[in-house]
């Protein structure tokens, strides 16, 4: 049955579902963006106080605060789903188990790209990066890279919520799929930030979207196989 | 009888004689970690039958309910609702299928309704504004529809839980325990439903030791014993002893 | 018995090819004997990525099929591709310590892809060693094990870009010698070494998996066993069956 309208209909109406419960009191966006300013802190102690040096590892900072702080938010929003066997409960409906999966990333999405924007106006901020006329590639930078996250975040998230183990497990399966991703988008931003000199931002933003693709399609694949027993 | 009030979406479902049983398990078996809950249940509970499910805690009542409402797979054997094999269809099983666990599945930090709306979006029910309403006041739960799922109580989550089912359009429902947490107008709640889903035809299966109280409500009784069917009486529910162990495993092993 | 004399001549095959290597092969001009260790690097990285494959395409044919013997060369492949995998990467680092001067390389594709693929496998048999039900744990380390294998050709693309926008020389990479204008006894050597060392790595595949499926035989008659007991002292159901 290709319902498609349907689907994403469900999938957005997880998607509120999550946000509402969000809002109402996880506070999975909150208390990840100051997790993310203590993490920009520390890195700032780590490696400063030469600002020359902080700008030029700005990039990479900015994602690994990024990376790091999704992480966070996304096994969150699953953790949402411990509610009282919630996630049988989703699983029971008669919805397909990728619109579950794009409703639960969706979401992260959401959370993703707000934490991206500000962790970014913090970078610039705290390392003392002009950003200057740089802003659309790196929006469009963070927009990929929050797609990514959120597809491979929601996916192990799923993985793992049930799990012993799963605070360590999350970021030992997940941070080195991430790898492309990370490479990418720093590369990205730092071809950004100082003008595109080689013109390799093309290249850097494609790769993301190729990342992010495959990502999606192998995330809405295999998420339904979790939710049988 | 009390009278009912109570709607039941109606689902075209046709006369009881002429579709398939609700239920028909042939082998149905199921292991935990090695130690077997179900050990080779056959069973058939025909069309628009209301059947209680009998055992002692650890009988594999809770198990056999999970199982066909999809929630697990089977180790080995196999189950249809409907006339729909749970292993091919399982998608076409969960539309005609609901389920009341131990656990209620609601959301905490949402309120009832809030609830019940995202169900009505997962059920594609047609006027969900007014099918909530209804449901809210179906189970009794008009003056707390808008408060958090996280401060009510067991039993009104319950409620709020079966107020869920009515949300969509099951040919057959499972209970586990109905009447665990519930108060005396909880219970009478409960007692309308059976009532309405015998009208509207829906076959229901009820795990419980209320056989007392139900049993105005019971065309037929099926006791588990230690993960296999141990009696059976009344009408429009059948079993088989378990054939021979030599029966094809549900998830391929050996050859 | 077959299996064992694939093993005599897997280690015959390896003892030949390493001599051959150390010995026979002539030095690299630039890199000098350190050249050598490659052969047995790059034979080893080759079935580090073959096994992750054989893992992945198990996990999807568990999942079409529900065969646990697919779990079972699912679980091979990981335990024996994390061991090509490891020696590779040391491999990879004896190898670029005289070369290079350092032990790793950032912008080497074929080394951090390869600890990227370590990384995987270790998360995928960590991650199976976290639920105990035979066929639960087959579906969820298959989930693992497909998006972690889509993962790899990605991560080597983008350290090939890496490497290749940055254009910084590397002395040398292991892969001069697959360049098609090397010199024959190179390509022959490197061949050579490559099928000794698939013959070890089937021969290791076939063992393990055999292992695998004996415990799961074993697992299978116990779960018999016990839905046997369950049934044995329990009379037939008391049946009404009544007509409508």
């Amino acid at each position: 049955m290709s319902d498609l309208r349907g689907e994403a209909r469900v999938a957005l109406a997880i998607a509120r579902k999550d946000a509402l419960a969000e809002l109402r009191g996880r506070h999975a966006t909150v208390s990840t963006l100051f997790f993310s300013a203590v993490v920009l802190l520390l890195f700032g102690f780590a490696l400063g106080p030469d600002s020359a040096r902080l700008a030029a590892a700005a990039p990479g900072l900015l994602w690994l605060a990024v990376v790091f702080a999704g992480m966070l938010a996304v096994s969150r929003l699953h953790l949402l789903e411990t509610d009282d066997g919630a996630l049988e409960q989703l699983a029971l409906y008669p919805i397909t188990r990728r619109a579950i999966y794009a409703g639960k990333a969706l979401a992260g999405l959401a959370v993703m790209v707000v934490l991206g924007l500000l962790v970014l106006a913090a970078v610039g901020i705290l390392f003392a990066v002009d950003i200057g006329g740089a802003w659309p590639p790196l929006v469009a930078t963070v927009l990929l890279g929050a797609i990514g996250i959120a597809a491979v975040g929601t996916f192990y998230a799923g993985v793992t919520v049930r799990l012993r183990a799963r605070e360590v497990m999350l970021p030992l399966l997940m941070l080195p799929v991430l790898a492309p991703l990370l490479l990418g988008a720093v590369k990205a931003t730092a071809a950004a930030l100082a003008g595109d000199p080689f013109g390799e931002l093309g290249a850097w933003l494609q790769l993301l979207v190729a990342f992010d693709v495959i990502m999606v399609v192998a995330g809405a694949a295999t998420y339904g196989y979790l939710l049988e027993d | 009888m009390p009278q009912t009030t109570i709607y039941v979406s109606p689902r075209s479902l046709g006369a009881p004689e002429r579709r398939p049983p609700s239920v028909s398990t042939t082998d149905l078996a199921r292991l935990f970690a090695g130690s077997p809950a179900l050990a080779g249940v056959s069973l058939r509970v025909d069309a628009a039958r209301t059947v209680a499910l009998l055992g002692s805690n650890g009988a594999g009542k809770t198990t056999l309910l999970r199982v066909l409402s999809t929630a697990i797979r089977p180790s080995y054997g196999t189950a249809s609702v409907d006339g729909l094999d749970l292993g091919r269809d399982a998608d076409l099983v969960r539309a005609r299928v609901a389920y009341l666990s131990h656990a209620t599945g609601l959301y905490d930090d949402l309120t009832a309704r809030e609830n019940l709306a995202f169900a009505a979006a997962m059920y594609r029910t047609p006027d969900p504004a007014a099918r909530i309403d209804r449901a809210i006041a179906d189970v009794g739960l008009v003056d707390r529809a808008g408060d958090r799922v996280g401060e009510l109580s067991a039993g009104m989550r319950k409620r709020l839980a079966l107020g869920r089912i009515l949300l969509g359009q099951p040919s057959l429902v499972l209970l586990d325990e109905p009447y665990a947490s519930l108060d005396a107008d909880g219970m009478a709640v409960v007692d309308q439903l059976l009532t309405a889903w015998r009208e509207a035809g829906v076959s229901v299966l009820i795990a419980s030791h209320a056989t007392d109280r139900l049993a105005p409500f019971l065309d037929g009784r099926v006791v588990l014993e230690r993960g296999l069917v141990s009696a059976v009486s009344g009408q429009g529910v059948a079993s088989q002893p378990p054939s021979l162990p030599d029966a094809a495993p549900a998830t391929g092993m050996l050859s | 018995m077959k299996t064992r004399i694939l093993g005599f001549v897997a280690v015959g095959g390896v003892a030949a090819m390493l001599a051959v290597a150390l010995f026979l092969a002539p030095a690299d001009l630039n890199q000098g004997d350190a050249q050598r260790i490659m052969y047995p690097h790059v034979a080893s990285a080759w079935l580090g990525y073959l096994s992750f494959g054989v893992t992945a395409l198990a996990g999807i044919l568990w999942l079409w099929r529900r065969d646990l013997r697919f779990d079972a060369v699912a679980v091979a492949g990981a335990e024996i591709g994390v061991i090509f995998t490891a020696f590779a990467i040391w491999g990879g680092m004896m190898w670029g310590r005289p070369v290079w001067g350092v032990f790793w390389q950032w912008e080497d594709p074929r080394l951090t892809t390869t600890a990227l693929l370590l990384a995987l496998y270790v998360g995928y048999l960590l991650f199976r060693r976290l639920t105990d039900d035979p066929e639960r744990r087959a579906t969820r380390a298959a989930i693992v094990g497909i998006v972690a294998a889509v993962d790899i050709p990605i991560v080597h693309f983008s350290v090939e870009w890496w490497r290749g926008l940055h254009q910084t020389a590397t002395i040398g990479s292991p892969d001069r010698v697959l360049n098609p204008a090397a010199p024959m006894v190179f390509v022959g050597t490197l061949l050579g070494m490559l099928g000794a060392f698939t013959l070890a790595w089937a021969y290791l595949m076939i063992r393990r998996y055999q292992l695998a499926r004996a415990e799961l035989a074993h697992e299978e008659t116990v779960r018999r066993q016990r839905i046997q007991a369950a049934r044995a002292p329990h009379p037939a159901p008391t049946s009404t069956e009544v007509a409508r």
